[in-house]
């Protein structure tokens, strides 16, 4: 039987090319043990993403010097801030070698946020975690560099810095 | 506006549809319903689970090779716009999925196939050695008439032992 199988796979494997990509070999290897840790896996996965409130630990993913921040305030919204909003935040943690120092009070927008953020098609765009990008506050950049995917919601709130420094824009 | 595929199941995604989930490596995986998602965030292997496209395909339930579905590969590259080009094309997308249903439903039924025979072979062995257990209303006449003969014999035999002792 498992003979059989692997002889289909490489035909099946060239066609299935075309329609789902590599990322059906990329994510196979992660996702072969889920009976064993599923209670567990389960809690995490139906977690509900909310907006980023004060206390919400953000990563930093520009090379500004930060590595976390907390966000003390919301500039936008009752709730919380969402895709694209900006924040003020306390840095938690730094390099040692940084613009900005643990403690510091800094503005961020975020470019990465696990909460669903509609789209004027229809569809929705859900990130794998909230990421922010320091910056002063009349609006620019405090790094140089801008790392992981971010979204074109960004081109609306006029962050066109962030978006050219961008290495992937989904 | 592109009709997307399902990370999960492989079924079309149309607008207004579905969550896109983007991983920090800048993979986007889209899913049609809450199903598909809510079984990537348990960490399945689409291959393993039996209603998927991936399963069928690779398991040899769904034909996987045929020139229809050339016609869907993804094209990068937008084609100036003609008006003959796009009516023709919106002619031919009805045509070419009735054929490749057709295509695909003579595949599933030729898949059966093998089944009937062994089916049949299954019917005759039975018939051959367990003619005995099956009831009587399914055997023929002629094998029933065999078995009545075999029976006569051995009554008439006892009669003539009785005649004999009184």
């Amino acid at each position: 039987m498992a003979a059989f199988l692997r002889s289909k796979c490489p035909s099946v494997g060239r066609t299935l090319m075309g329609g789902l990509g590599n990322s059906l070999f990329g994510a196979a290897n992660s996702s072969v043990e889920a009976v064993t840790r599923s209670s567990h896996c389960d809690a995490i996965s139906q977690q509900i993403r909310t907006f980023i409130q004060m206390r919400t630990n953000l990563k930093v993913v520009d090379n500004s010097g930060a590595k976390r921040v907390m966000c003390i305030q919301s500039l936008r919204g009752k709730k919380g801030a969402r895709l694209g909003d900006t924040i003020i935040g306390s840095v938690k943690e730094a390099q040692p070698r940084g613009k900005v120092k643990k403690g510091d009070v800094v503005y961020g927008v975020v470019v990465r946020a696990a909460m669903k953020k509609g789209r004027s098609d229809g569809s929705e765009v859900q990130f794998d975690d909230n990421a922010i990008v320091l910056v002063n506050n009349k609006g620019e950049l405090i790094g140089t560099r801008v790392f992981g995917p971010v979204p074109h919601e960004l081109r609306k709130k006029k962050h066109l810095k962030i978006l050219a420094l961008a290495e992937h824009i989904v | 506006m592109r009709l997307e595929k399902c990370w999960f199941c492989s079924s079309t995604i149309y607008p207004g549809h579905g969550i896109q989930f983007v991983r920090n490596d800048a993979k986007i995986f889209r899913f049609c319903r809450s199903k598909c998602h809510k079984n990537f965030k348990m960490k399945r292997n689409p291959r393993k689970v039996k209603w998927t496209k991936a399963y069928r395909q690779l398991h040899g339930k769904d034909m996987t090779k045929d020139t229809t579905f050339e016609f869907e590969r993804k094209r990068n590259r937008p084609e100036r716009y003609d008006r003959n080009l796009t009516e023709q094309t919106l002619k031919a997308i009805p045509l070419i999925t009735k054929i490749r249903h057709d295509r695909l439903e003579k595949h599933i039924s030729n898949r059966h196939k093998p089944g009937k025979r062994k089916e049949m072979e299954k019917d005759s062995k039975e018939l051959d050695q367990d003619i005995g257990m099956l009831p009587k209303k399914l055997i023929s006449n002629e094998v029933t008439a065999e078995k009545t003969k075999i029976k006569v014999k051995v009554v008439q035999q006892q009669t003539e032992d009785n005649a004999m002792e009184e």
